[in-house]
């Protein structure tokens, strides 16, 4: 069994959880909850990327689980942990039963397929009238009593998702993934059934990514197709690649960089497209490993020259 | 019969612009190896051009095709300054990176679609009539300007072919995308030969652009959805196949023009979706893939 650094874990949320404590004003709040549900989308991504592939799908997942809280909130009355759980649970089903036509194909095909998926969903969201069509829907409140304590539950569900992916990548499982990326055709002469896998990881991350759309709903109160488009997928993985798809820590704090720069940059009246398609350009093209690539670069150099001072003192 | 006739007509009308589209895609990903994302703003920034240019010169007193023509050349040379600055000075270090590649496209479309709507605003614009006039082909009644489009998407595509299949360039470009170590054995200049095909796929953009800015209304956001046409026309035909491309966007224009008379044009989208799904079940890389 891997080392999970639980206490690690464990001191950060708490000092997290602490600090989101701390957020009132309605501003604050707000970015925290984006901050959150940010991270979880990117680490959604970044986890369907360890079998190697680009999962444009995750937009349309995101918008299921948004959906799924919607419907069961407003529609059904559902009382608050089914409605956020139902959502999700939809996505997953969607996504082995898409997953397990997609995944035999690979890279290029399979993403191209993910685009075609998450327009395809949200032309279905728009002409669903039960749902709202273009307009949406409204009206999807979390219970009165968690109302204060919104931002803090947000980021507790997210940290609880990203500790799972966490040790489901360190786990075994992880490592069957990892090696499917790098070689899938080894992987299968010892035996690994292939498609299984992929599907398995697919729909875990579908799961986090509807986790995200319910959590997005609850939030927000009010939903539209428009989230949910292609565009979406396309910022997750801008999050993803500008921290560094090295590291679940990599594509967290890309995602927390990027929100904050990014809603401060919409402050400054800049276009939303035009500051993350200039982050994704300069960051592929400056940091191939994103940040946690430059960060571990920077640790080596200070190793090496920890080293070099040390020997030179022997000397 | 006259429907079927007048559905046939309109599914050559739109397919042949697809067609352009696609080749383009495919030309790319056969010599590259990468997918464009940003493909479609080559074909959204030439139809900006000539729905801006083209009325401004009309203004000047110029006749209507000249005015076109000039709108077009406009168009032309600004894409390929923009394909020769993002060959050059980006997609050059992600040749054969798949995903690198995907992810700087991605980004390049999400700053241009920042650019062009800081430069042109969200408005939708249209430009005048260029040729006036129907035609009655087997007593079905089309716009003489539809026809001309259609002819010279066609001529286009036959020059394509042409050139792909009987001259040295084309057989170096598909050396190249059958195996680009042997060819570069054979002395073939890999890098200068990616860089001639992303021009060329950025030409067929714009050309494609061009032509449908006429019979269309032209906004910032008119590529997204040739885009995704044009990935599931490729992905239909098999990457990096030209025949595959042709068959694929005159598939979906076919859907398209059906679908759309029969039912709307979301219903068509979705059913040109379902289409894909089931081709993959059969043939994982496509109707002619091998890639």
């Amino acid at each position: 069994m891997a080392n999970l650094h639980i206490p690690r874990w464990l001191l950060g949320m708490a000092l997290v959880l602490l600090a989101t404590l701390f957020a009132k004003n309605a501003y604050t709040v707000s970015i925290i909850n984006l901050m959150a549900t940010a991270a979880l989308v990117a680490a959604s991504m970044r986890f369907v990327m360890l079998i190697g592939e680009t999962s444009f799908a995750s937009a349309a997942f995101v918008g299921v689980g948004a959906y799924g809280a919607g419907v069961a909130t407003t529609l059904l009355q559902w009382p608050f942990w089914m409605a956020m759980l139902i959502g999700p649970l939809v996505a997953t089903v969607l996504s082995i039963l898409f997953g397990v036509i997609t995944l035999r194909v690979k890279g290029p095909y399979f993403m191209l397929i993910g685009f075609a998926f998450a327009e395809a969903a949200r032309i279905i969201f728009s002409k669903t009238a039960l749902i709202g069509g273009t307009s949406g829907m409204v009206g999807i409140f979390p219970p009165r009593e968690l109302d204060a304590w919104l931002p803090s539950f947000v980021t507790l569900v997210v940290l609880l998702f990203l500790f799972l992916l966490y040790a489901l990548e360190k786990s075994d499982f992880g490592k069957v993934l990892v090696a499917i990326r790098d070689n899938e055709n080894i992987a299968k002469t010892v035996g690994i059934n292939v498609l299984f896998f992929k599907v398995a990881c697919f729909a875990i991350a579908s799961f986090c990514a509807g986790m995200v759309g319910s959590l997005h709903a609850f939030v927000n109160n009010v939903i539209s197709p428009g989230d949910f488009g292609y565009l979406l997928a396309s910022f997750a993985l801008a999050y993803v690649k500008v921290g560094g798809e090295g590291s679940l820590f990599g594509a967290v704090g890309g995602a927390l960089i990027l929100v904050v720069l990014g809603s401060f940059a919409l402050g400054l009246g800049a276009g939303e497209q035009l500051f993350y398609g200039g982050a994704i350009v300069a960051a592929i093209l400056l940091m191939p490993n994103g940040l946690h690539g430059v960060v571990l670069g920077l640790r080596q150099k200070y190793l090496r020259r920890e080293r070099g001072a040390a020997s030179q003192g022997v000397r | 019969m006259q429907t079927f006739l007048q559905l046939l007509i309109t599914a050559l009308q739109i397919g042949s612009v697809y067609v352009l589209f696609s080749l383009g895609l495919t030309l790319i990903f056969g010599v590259m190896r990468v997918v464009n994302f940003a493909h479609g703003h080559f074909f959204t920034i030439s139809a900006l051009l000539v729905s801006l240019i083209a009325p401004r010169v009309i203004d000047a007193g110029h006749s209507v095709v000249f005015s076109y023509l000039v709108a077009v050349a406009a168009g032309l040379v600004v894409t390929q300054l923009l394909a020769y600055v993002s060959y050059r000075y980006a997609l050059r270090y992600f040749l054969r990176d798949m995903e690198g590649a995907f992810i700087l496209t991605m980004g390049m479309s999400l700053l241009l679609d920042g650019v062009l709507l800081d430069v042109f605003g969200g408005t939708v614009r249209s430009v005048p009539e260029i040729i006036s006039g129907n035609i009655s082909v087997f007593g079905v009644l089309v716009t003489i300007q539809r026809m001309v489009l259609f002819f010279a998407a066609a001529s286009v595509t036959v020059m394509l072919y042409w050139v792909m299949s009987a001259t040295r360039i084309g057989k170096a470009l598909r050396a190249v995308a059958s195996d680009h170590e042997a060819a570069m054995l054979q002395g073939v200049p890999y890098t200068r030969l990616a860089m001639l095909g992303f021009m060329m796929a950025a030409v067929l953009a714009a050309v494609a652009g061009a032509l449908i800015a006429p019979v269309t209304i032209v906004s910032p956001f008119i590529g997204a959805d040739y885009l995704m046409k044009g990935f599931i026309a490729v992905v239909l035909g098999g990457l990096g196949s030209i025949p595959g491309a042709i068959v694929g966007a005159l598939l979906i224009g076919l859907i398209e023009s059906v679908g759309g008379y029969y039912f709307d044009s979301s219903t068509a989208t979705l059913a040109i979706f379902g289409l894909v799904i089931l081709v993959l079940l059969v043939w994982p890389k496509g109707v002619l893939g091998r890639g």
